[in-house]
Order: C-alpha cells, then sequence, then structure tokens
C-alpha cells in the first residue's frame, strides 16, 4: 500500500474540509466511549484488568525470542507449518508461490493489517491471483481504492450513499437502498460464491500463542471463519510481535481486546487453530501455514522504550478517544496504521525520517494512554522520538532538527539554568514581541520572533509580554515592604 | 552458508539482553460465578438474548425434537445439514427428518469435501448441531471440531440450531479451557466459540446480524 | 503558619503575571505563607517536549536546587508539575544523585488545587460570586495528575456560583505547546469545539487550573468571541478581576 506519511498536513486538512466525515467522528465519539465503558464495567475491577493486560503484553515482548521459538515448536508439532520472513518481499513472495503451486486463481482474504503493511494485495495481484478483502469494511474500501480510515472500520467514513452506488455499479446490486442491513446481504450474496468455491484462504492473527502453538482470531462476521473451514489452504499472516505466553493470558487478552475495541464481552467468533484438519473432518485446511513476518521489528528491537509500540493488540481505543484523530480522521496517518498506535508503529517501521508529523502532530494529551489496554504510554514514545530526532540515532533514521530550532532552544535552556540570563532574555526579546500591542494584546508579532508564530496568530491573540514579570512584582513587592518596616522600626 | 530468515530475526531479537521484569501480580479474579446450574443458564440465556439470539428450555430428547418441529415449521425449513457429534446423533434426526417433511443431511452422506461444501453453502436451510460448552460469562457456545463437527454446519447455513445439554453449562472460559487444550498432544484442529448471530458495523458503524454467518441462532438447553 | 514555596510557570511569569499574583493572595487568605524563590525560571518542559533532553539537564538541575530543601512546592499548572514529578527522574536516570534528589522533589510538588483541598483541607476560601461557571479539564491535570474532585470542590465552595455541566469537558483544547503552533488548522479546529461547548453551556465564565489552555482558549475566545470570560481558577478565587485586557 501506499505510503503517505509525508502528507500528514495536507491530507489532515482535507480531512478536516471533510463535513461529513468530521460531524460523523463527533456523533460517534461519545456514543464508542460509552460502550467501551459499559462493556468494561464487566469486569470486578476494570482497572486491574487493563494494568494486567499491560502485564501480559510486557512479559511478551520482553520474552520475544524464547515465545516465538516455543511458539514455532508446538505449532509444528501440531502440524501447522511456520515460514520467517524478514520482510514484506519474503513474505509476499513467500505466499505468491504458495499460490502459484496450488494453481489458486483468487483467494478471500480475512482483515489483517500486517498484510496491508507488506502490501500482500498487490503482490497477489501482480501475479494473477486476485485477493477478495471480505470483510465488509476492508472490501468497500478494496473496491473504492481507499486506504483504511480506522484499523477496526475501516470505512466507516463512507457515506451510505457512496456504499449503494459502489454496490450498484460493481456487484449487482438490483434495487437502490440507503438500508445499511440490504446493503449488507447484497455483500453477503456476492461474497458467498467466493467463500463457496476457495481454494486458499488467508487470514491475520490476533494472538499466537506460544504454549500450545495455537493461533487465535477474533471477528463479528465469519469471514474468518469461511477463510479457516471452506478452502484446502489456509495461510495465516503475523507479526511477530503477536505472541503471548499462555492460554489463560490469551483469553485475558481477548476479553480486553473485544471490550476495548467494540463494546462487546466477546465478538461473535472466536476460532482457535492448533494445526491443520485431523482425518475424517469434512472440512477445514489440509495445510495450515503461519507465516511470522519480521519487517523491521527485530532490528528495533533492542530499544526498550520504543519497542512498547509492539504491546499493541490492535483494539483501536487509541483512535477513538484522540482528539487530534476526531478532527482529521484515519487517511492522514498515511499509512496501515492510524491513530496513535499508528503514530508510535510507523516510525518504528517506516523511519523517523519519513513520519515526523506522526509524533508531532498530538497535544499529548495522554487520552490514549489512559484508555490503553496494554499499556502503552504513547505520549512518552512521541517524545523518545523527538529526543532521537534531536540526539540522531542511525538504525530510527533520525531526522536533525532545523538550525534555528537548535539555537533557540539551546539559548532557552542556558536561560533557564541561570535567572540573570532569563531577565536579560526576556528584556531583549519583550519590545520585539509587544512591537504590534494594542490594549495589552497581541494580535500579531512581525519580524525575526514572528515567522514560526503566526500559526498562533491566525485565529488566536497573546496577552502582550508583561512589561513586568512576576519576578519583577515580587521584587518590588519586597522591596517596598522592607521600606516600609525600615520607616516602621525607626517610628 | 547464508543465514536462514529465521535465524537472522532470532538472531536480531537476542543480541539484546533479556530485560529481568518483576514477578507478576495476581490475575484479578474474574467476577467468581460459583453460582447453581439453574442461575448460570439464566445468565447465560440472557447475554445471549441481548444479542438476539433465542434460547428454547426442554427437559428431555423427545421434547427437544419436538421443539425442533416447531422451529422447523416456523422458520419453514425444508433441509437441514447436522453434524453427528455426540448431542445429535443420539437425537436420530433422519428419523425425525422424515416424520417432519425434512431432508435431514450430514457431511458424511456427501463423498468428498467439495459436494458436502456444495450442499452446506447451497442447500441447506439451516445447520444443526450440538455444542461442547454453553458459557454464561458472555451467552456463548464453544465447539470442538473434528470428524463429527463439520465447520461449515454452523456457519455457512443463515440459521445455525444448536442443542446443549445443561450439564455443560459453564461459568467462564478458564473452565472451557482446561477441558479443550488440557492434552497438548492431542489438541483440537479447530475450537470456536460462537456467541449469537453473526454481524458488522461497518457500514456508517450502524450495528446489524447477519453479514457472513448465520443470521439467527437458536439454543435448545435440554435437561 | 504554614508555608510553601510558589514555582511559577514561566507562562506566568512572562505572560500571565497576575495568576501568580492571585496565588499569592489567595494563599495568604487562607492563612499560608508563600515563599517565591527568586531563582526560578522554568520547568524546561518546551524543551522537553522538543526534544532536548540533554540540553534542559541543567535547567531541571537548577529547579531541583533551587526547590530541593522546600517542604511543600505549589504551583499554578499541573503540566508544570507534571514534568517535574515524571519527567525529571527519568531525565537524571543516569545520575543516580541527582535521580535520587528528583525523586524525593516530586514527592513534595503540588497543583495548586490538589494542594488547597488535599494537604491543606480547605475547599471554601471565602470567595464568592453571583452566577455560573464551567470547568475545563486540561489534560495534564486530568489524565496526568489525577486531580479532577478538587477543582470542582473549590469552585463548588464559592458563594452564589453554580458549577454548570460542560460537554467534553474533558476534551483536549488543542493547546499541546509546540502542536498549536506547527499543526494551527488542527489546534483551531479542536478549539472551535471548545468554544462551542462553552458557549453552549450558558456559563458566564469558563474556569480551568492550566495557563497553556488559559493562553489558547482565551486568546482564541478574545480573536472570535469577545467577552466571552475564561479565567484561571486562582484569579476567580482571589476575587481579582483581571481579563486579558486589563494586563498592567
Amino acid at each position: 500500500m501506499e505510503i503517505k506519511t509525508e502528507q500528514f498536513s495536507e491530507v489532515a486538512k482535507e480531512g478536516m474540509k471533510n463535513a461529513h466525515a468530521h460531524a460523523f467522528l463527533k456523533l460517534r465519539a461519545p456514543l464508542v466511549k460509552t460502550r467501551r465503558e459499559t462493556a468494561l464495567s464487566t469486569f470486578p475491577d476494570a482497572a486491574a484488568a487493563q494494568a494486567y493486560g499491560a502485564v501480559i503484553r510486557e512479559e511478551s515482548i520482553a520474552r520475544l525470542p524464547e515465545l516465538l521459538e516455543e511458539f514455532e515448536k508446538n505449532a509444528l508439532a501440531n502440524g501447522a507449518k511456520v515460514f520467517w520472513a524478514r520482510n514484506a518481499n519474503e513474505a509476499n513472495q513467500y505466499i505468491v508461490n504458495l499460490a502459484k503451486e496450488r494453481g489458486i486463481q483468487y483467494v478471500t482474504k480475512g482483515k489483517s493489517m500486517v498484510t496491508e503493511e507488506i502490501g500482500l494485495n498487490e503482490a497477489l495481484e501482480k501475479n494473477d491471483v486476485k485477493a477478495w478483502e471480505t470483510d465488509l469494511g476492508e472490501f468497500i474500501i478494496q473496491l473504492l481504492h481507499r486506504p483504511p480510515f480506522h484499523i477496526v472500520g475501516p470505512a466507516i467514513n463512507i457515506a451510505i450513499e457512496e456504499v449503494r452506488d459502489l454496490f450498484m455499479e460493481k456487484i449487482n446490486l438490483k434495487e437502490p437502498t440507503l438500508d445499511p442491513v440490504r446493503l449488507g446481504y447484497a455483500a453477503r450474496i456476492f461474497l458467498r460464491d467466493k467463500f463457496h468455491r476457495v481454494d486458499m484462504g488467508i487470514t491475520g492473527v490476533n494472538i499466537a500463542v506460544a504454549e500450545t502453538g495455537t493461533i487465535i482470531n477474533v471477528e463479528n462476521e465469519g469471514n474468518i471463519r469461511f477463510a479457516k473451514s471452506s478452502p484446502r489452504t489456509q495461510v495465516s499472516v503475523m507479526s511477530l510481535e503477536k505472541v503471548v505466553p499462555t492460554l489463560e493470558d490469551a483469553l485475558h487478552l481477548v476479553r480486553l481486546l473485544c471490550r476495548n475495541c467494540t463494546g462487546q464481552k466477546l465478538s461473535c467468533y472466536v476460532s482457535m487453530d492448533s494445526g491443520p484438519k485431523k482425518g475424517g473432518e469434512m472440512d477445514g485446511p489440509e495445510e495450515l501455514i503461519i507465516v511470522i513476518v519480521d519487517n523491521g521489528r527485530s532490528k528495533i528491537y533492542h530499544d526498550e522504550i520504543a519497542r512498547e509500540a509492539m504491546r499493541c493488540i490492535r483494539c483501536g481505543a487509541c483512535l477513538n478517544s484522540c482528539p487530534v484523530y476526531q478532527q482529521i480522521g484515519g487517511y492522514a496517518y498515511g499509512w496501515a496504521y492510524s491513530g496513535p498506535m499508528g503514530q508510535v508503529l510507523n516510525p518504528l517501521l517506516l523511519g523517523l525520517e519519513r513520519t515526523q508529523d506522526l509524533y508531532r502532530a498530538t497535544t499529548l494529551c495522554g487520552s490514549c494512554k489512559s484508555i490503553c489496554p496494554v499499556g502503552i504510554d504513547h505520549p512518552r514514545l512521541f517524545l523518545h522520538y523527538r529526543a532521537k530526532d534531536v540526539s540522531g540515532d542511525a538504525a530510527l533514521q533520525a531526522k536533525k532538527r532545523p538550525v534555528m530550532e537548535r539555537i533557540f532552544f539551546r539559548l532557552y535552556t542556558w536561560a533557564a539554568a541561570r535567572r540573570w540570563l532569563w531577565n536579560g532574555g526576556v528584556r531583549i526579546v519583550r519590545p520585539f514581541i509587544n512591537k504590534e500591542v494594542h490594549q495589552g494584546v497581541l494580535s500579531k508579532v512581525k519580524g525575526p520572533f514572528g515567522g514560526p508564530f503566526n500559526g498562533w496568530f491566525r485565529s488566536r491573540d497573546l496577552p502582550a509580554m508583561a512589561e513586568k514579570t512576576f519576578h519583577d512584582r515580587w521584587k518590588e513587592k519586597q522591596k517596598a515592604e522592607s521600606r516600609k518596616h525600615k520607616t516602621e522600626g525607626r517610628r | 552458508m547464508e543465514q536462514s530468515a529465521r535465524d537472522e530475526i532470532l538472531g536480531n531479537l537476542k543480541l539484546t539482553p533479556k530485560k529481568i521484569l518483576p514477578p507478576r501480580p495476581e490475575r484479578p479474579v474474574l467476577r467468581e460465578l460459583s453460582l447453581t446450574r439453574e442461575k448460570l443458564i439464566e445468565i447465560f440465556s440472557k447475554n445471549l438474548v441481548q444479542e438476539t439470539g433465542i434460547v428454547h428450555r426442554v427437559k428431555d430428547h423427545p421434547e427437544a425434537l419436538e421443539r425442533l418441529s416447531q422451529i422447523a415449521r416456523e422458520e419453514g425449513l425444508k433441509r437441514v445439514m447436522v453434524t453427528t457429534d455426540d448431542v445429535v446423533a443420539p437425537l436420530n434426526l433422519t428419523t425425525w427428518g422424515k416424520e417432519n417433511d425434512v431432508r435431514v443431511m450430514t457431511p458424511r452422506d456427501f463423498g468428498n469435501r467439495d459436494s458436502f461444501r456444495d450442499a452446506v453453502f447451497g442447500e441447506a436451510d439451516a445447520g444443526v448441531t450440538g455444542a461442547d460448552f454453553a458459557v454464561a460469562e458472555s451467552g456463548t457456545l464453544g465447539i470442538i471440531h473434528d470428524k463429527d463437527q463439520a465447520r461449515l454446519v454452523s456457519l455457512a447455513p443463515i440459521l445455525h440450531i444448536a442443542i446443549v445439554p445443561v450439564e455443560r453449562v459453564v461459568a467462564v472460559y478458564e473452565q472451557v479451557m482446561e477441558k479443550v487444550f488440557g492434552k497438548k498432544e492431542n489438541l483440537p484442529s479447530q475450537f470456536c466459540f460462537i456467541t449469537g448471530p453473526s454481524m458488522t458495523a461497518d457500514i456508517r458503524g450502524i450495528p446489524f446480524k447477519g453479514m457472513h454467518g448465520p443470521r439467527k441462532v437458536i439454543v435448545i438447553l435440554v435437561g | 503558619m504554614e508555608s510553601v514555596s510558589l514555582f511559577i510557570p514561566c507562562t506566568v511569569d512572562l505572560f500571565l503575571p497576575h495568576i501568580g499574583e492571585a496565588t499569592v493572595s489567595l494563599l495568604r487568605r487562607v492563612g499560608v505563607d508563600p515563599i517565591y524563590h527568586q531563582e526560578q525560571t522554568c520547568c524546561g518542559q518546551p524543551a522537553i517536549n522538543a526534544g532536548y533532553r540533554e540540553q534542559v539537564k541543567k535547567a531541571a538541575k537548577h529547579f531541583i536546587q533551587v526547590f530541593g530543601d522546600d517542604e511543600k512546592v505549589v504551583s499554578p499548572s499541573g503540566s508544570c508539575v507534571g514534568m517535574v514529578k515524571f519527567h525529571y527522574p527519568e531525565l537524571l536516570a543516569e545520575e543516580p544523585l541527582w535521580r535520587r534528589r528528583a525523586e524525593e522533589l516530586s514527592l513534595r510538588v503540588f497543583e495548586l488545587s490538589q494542594y488547597l483541598v488535599d494537604i491543606l483541607k480547605v475547599e471554601d476560601v471565602g470567595a464568592s460570586f453571583e452566577g455560573k461557571v464551567a470547568y475545563h479539564e486540561s489534560c495534564h491535570i486530568l489524565r496526568g495528575l489525577g486531580v479532577s474532585e478538587q477543582p470542582k470542590k473549590l469552585i463548588r465552595a464559592v458563594t452564589g456560583t453554580q458549577l454548570v455541566p460542560l460537554n467534553a469537558a474533558d476534551a483536549c483544547c488543542g493547546f499541546g505547546g509546540e502542536f498549536a503552533i506547527h499543526y494551527p488548522d488542527i489546534s483551531e479546529s479542536m478549539l472551535k469545539d471548545k468554544a462551542e461547548n462553552y458557549l453552549a453551556s450558558g456559563a458566564d465564565i469558563l474556569l480551568l487550573c492550566e495557563p497553556g489552555c488559559l493562553l489558547n482558549i482565551g486568546g482564541f475566545l478574545n480573536r472570535n468571541f469577545p467577552g466571552k470570560k475564561v479565567m484561571h481558577l486562582a484569579s476567580f478565587l482571589a476575587q481579582s478581576q483581571e481579563t486579558m485586557n486589563n494586563e498592567r
């Protein structure tokens, strides 16, 4: 999929101009919040449950290599095949070859972010294997050639009218309708045929259980179960951070995932595969192939702060709670992963240089951190990446900061360590800043100090820099007090 | 010799010394559903009905079959696909089918997986299965798939009817896990949790039931 | 007499000194003697947020030196308190002595409303105002420090004042320091929502505890909805009459 992380500002602007999508996100936010809170209240202690999720995922990441080895051992013992892919290319090549070797003409795909990350669909199509997205939202954006708007609901921003027109054009919807149920039914009929005759199904993996070599998928629609039941070959793709130690851990995370993601106690279907079908079974895959994708993760694993981003279980709660996401929607983030989780993950996988805006376009409000079921401290990670840009880090492809900024902060931090320098600096800068003052208020600042601050003054005023700082006033009052005491003393 | 991808990936990961973590805190206790079976059945039903599932309670096999007849009439069932698991098999649905003018098919009636697949997709008005568990915590069925419990029977037809002996009603998922995953050498190829009909909210966040899987789920609790 | 050390954020020192003065008079009114160490400057938050961690260490150490011996440090800002409490120990992690001093200091630094209600056990500060007010829950105060009930208790204790609900009170106002300058489109969009919610609340004054939010929301209101008031809680409780326009 095309990477547009460097076009953040433009795409964000378009996103905000889309009044339709904007209004939709605004309406949706409180509903989603309530649903999530209600679902979490079914835990005797929701905060403890969330904290435990963080414990599980912290351990999963800390023990990653040994858990992956344990997972592989058990998966192989179950009769599954395991393929390790260093990068997108290797994964795609391998899967394309599997398809070609088996004479596969089309595959049905369950929603899988990692396959979007590696661009699997494009690779398959280039090799004459049609890849049908079957999750309704993914299906819609595939037909529209759009990127995902939200990691859980990739097409939720698309107006119903547009879906109607699309289905009439592309999937034989006969009667125009704005009823989502009828539109969904049309998609059901169309895709059912694909499920019926499919020979190779491709899914992602929500959780990989090391203890038993089991892969777990969580879904509501049933399309993933079809990919695991109908064809003879099942390929399940996982990014390597999906592994957890035990089944008990997996269950806890599934409870958290469903509540945080859609406000459900449990999604409609949770399917757990431990190897291909056994003899005598009339359906299910004869071969279950698990593809473990690295794609840059093992290279940044040494960064103990940054790798916290790998805890993510893709619940999407951070998107729902993010005030910036709510304004701009998902396209601006420019890749498979949007919202705060994309803001912490994309820089790791694509490098800081091409993802600058992702960790800077945040107010550090902390909403994401406060609701994350696996304890990711997104604001801390954003600051970490910014610090890497300043100090330099080749592994992360850090980008040097502009020279004016570096000078500014050098002066600022010097002054902050010395009151006399602070005072001096204020005296020098103040007249320039206050040049356009009117009745104690600034509506603009011109000149060398002004430029960078135009973004502020476009729609906001600022109080003038005080002619007497608090420090000055306190000093004056102290002097007045002591003079008073001296005079009183003399009386 | 060139390093394999596996070795390279694991090698990269192992370059970092393993971080020592403090011991885990206690796992938070689940709402102890140490309740009577009747109470669990009540909670199971309530949860499933909330997801638009339909729950019937009957006391024995004959009543179950009567209820099935009623459902067949109400839903206009002409052809059903049934599994041969340990709940459904004793019900002798072939005979029931003849008595109720319903064609009863089982997966093994078909010589191969392709013709079974054609039938379950194209001909079955409903899929009838047993279930290994009914979990009260979320109104969820637990089904172990094996040679007598084909996967597509509870997935492809638009109506899924599940028959569950009440002894199989449990409180929480963990009670299921021991039984299903207890023997590591012989794990089921697939185990599914099923909670009500399939659904989606992908169009404007508006939720509705019946996307790719069944649109309706009926559970008959026996006992 | 109880005595506390004042930590005056740079935003207050430079742009909103009347908030500092209001804090002083408020503390005195409730029987606390505020001390102001004149050597203080800024906690360094803008620099840490911009990634200049190495460079800001000396400012952090200066701060610790200035406030290191104080029993209690009180500030009319949550983000600055958060900086000292949560960021300083990590910033100085590689220098164990400094790190320890930072950790000890972090236990003694309080946001103003937190200090008044939780430490001093005061809710009624003897203020009065006839009218309706709404309260904006600043991000660092609410989510960073877990402070939410304290400002509201102080507000409810003000004679004649009705605290009215504010829709999306905990939604970020779009300040975020550099964010407001570098991403003005998004920032303004968030401000518009905040302003709309304020207007819809029917409140006469919007109250908050964060100078950054005050500059942001105040600046936006002054330009686009002149006459709609926003005040720092310290100014409101100290019964000072300031608006942005009578800065002296």
